[in-house]
């Protein structure tokens, strides 16, 4: 008895399992990263921190409450570069200018490398849009491909990026 | 008597020549440029070649910049909304020097390492037709990302549209 219900367990389990992989698949969701949106996105204000990630061939951003969704077939250009910043934080790091003996610019000297996601896109009434992000290093690239992926333009291959990185 | 008789000459004399003064200054002031609104057209570089956070950075602080100037109705570039706008300025900018310093560099030596934009901008009608040009720089030479270049560039060009277009509210 237990053997026979156990059997006709199995396929339903094996189906059940098809359906969420399935579904999972079409999803779509890449690996969320932290991110600074600097400028750009409509309702988000600026040097807002969050999350980002492309869901459902958007370009999802959420920083606290308020959630942005970018749709990747309006992106007209994604462009993927590199930049650096402070390792001390803001407040501290400009109190740090007034330490004696150049400690502070000591300080300024500690820095960690981070990427910057650059999307140009238009939107319903053709309008030109630019949003950039920074988000740590290596993480740009990923967030780039997975875009194109689902229908984004970009003007520049990664070798031009890597140019313009250098 | 004599001495009221003066005072009130030099009282009328005075008034004369200040209001004649007055009215000289309002001669001397520029005529601003009518506009109903303005349009900012995307951020070109012909010959010097600009990151794609520069490029936007630049273009979308000036957007902001103009509309905290009192600016109503800015547009963005190639919005369909602004076709049918009567009196449209058109801010088209070329960008003619770009060097990217370094914000290391600027803490450490305070001297060295900064970044500098020099944008040239022409305010033009919607038939081309050049109403103004200026050449705007935009600097950070100490505190600050080099970012903020783009941010001093377009509170600089926000400051010539609102004092030579009469579009923007009095801010």
């Amino acid at each position: 008895m237990t053997f026979r219900s156990t059997k006709a367990f199995v396929p339903v389990a094996l189906l059940a399992a098809a359906i969420a992989a399935a579904n999972a698949s079409s999803q779509q969701i890449s690996k969320a990263v932290k991110a600074v949106q600097l400028t750009g996105l409509p309702g988000i204000k600026e040097n807002a921190k969050g999350i980002l990630s492309v869901e459902n061939g958007n370009l999802h951003f959420v920083h606290g409450k308020a959630i942005s969704d970018l749709s990747a077939s309006l992106i007209q250009d994604v462009v993927t570069g590199s930049d650096s910043q402070k390792a001390v934080g803001k407040t501290v790091g400009v109190i740090s200018t007034a330490a004696p003996y150049g400690g502070g610019r000591f300080l300024s000297l500690f820095r960690s490398k981070i990427d910057t996601l650059t999307v140009e896109y238009r939107d319903a009434d053709g309008a030109f849009h630019g949003a950039i992000f920074t988000m740590p290093v290596g993480t740009a690239e990923e967030i780039k491909k997975e875009l194109i992926a689902q229908g984004a333009h970009t003007s520049s291959s990664a070798s031009a990026d890597k140019e313009q990185k250098q | 008597m004599k001495l009221l008789a003066k005072v009130g000459a030099l009282l009328c004399i005075s008034v004369m020549f200040s209001s004649g003064h007055a009215l000289c200054d309002g001669k001397n002031q520029p005529s601003k440029i009518k506009a109903g609104a303005i349009q900012v057209a995307m951020i070109e570089s012909d010959e010097t070649s600009v990151p794609a956070e520069f490029r936007v950075a630049l273009y979308e602080n000036l957007i902001r910049q103009l509309e905290k100037r009192g600016f109503q109705s800015v547009y963005r570039d190639g919005d369909r909304n602004a076709a049918s706008v009567a009196n449209l300025v058109v801010l088209h900018s070329t960008v003619r020097r770009f060097k990217r310093g370094s914000e290391e560099a600027r803490q450490v030596t305070t001297v060295a390492g900064a970044t500098s934009i020099s944008v040239h901008c022409q305010f033009t009608n919607a038939d081309g037709q050049t109403l103004l040009e200026r050449d705007v720089t935009g600097k950070v030479r100490f505190f600050g990302g080099n970012l903020r270049a783009t941010y001093d560039f377009a509170k600089r060009a926000s400051r010539i549209a609102h004092e030579n277009l009469s579009g923007a509210d009095s801010k």
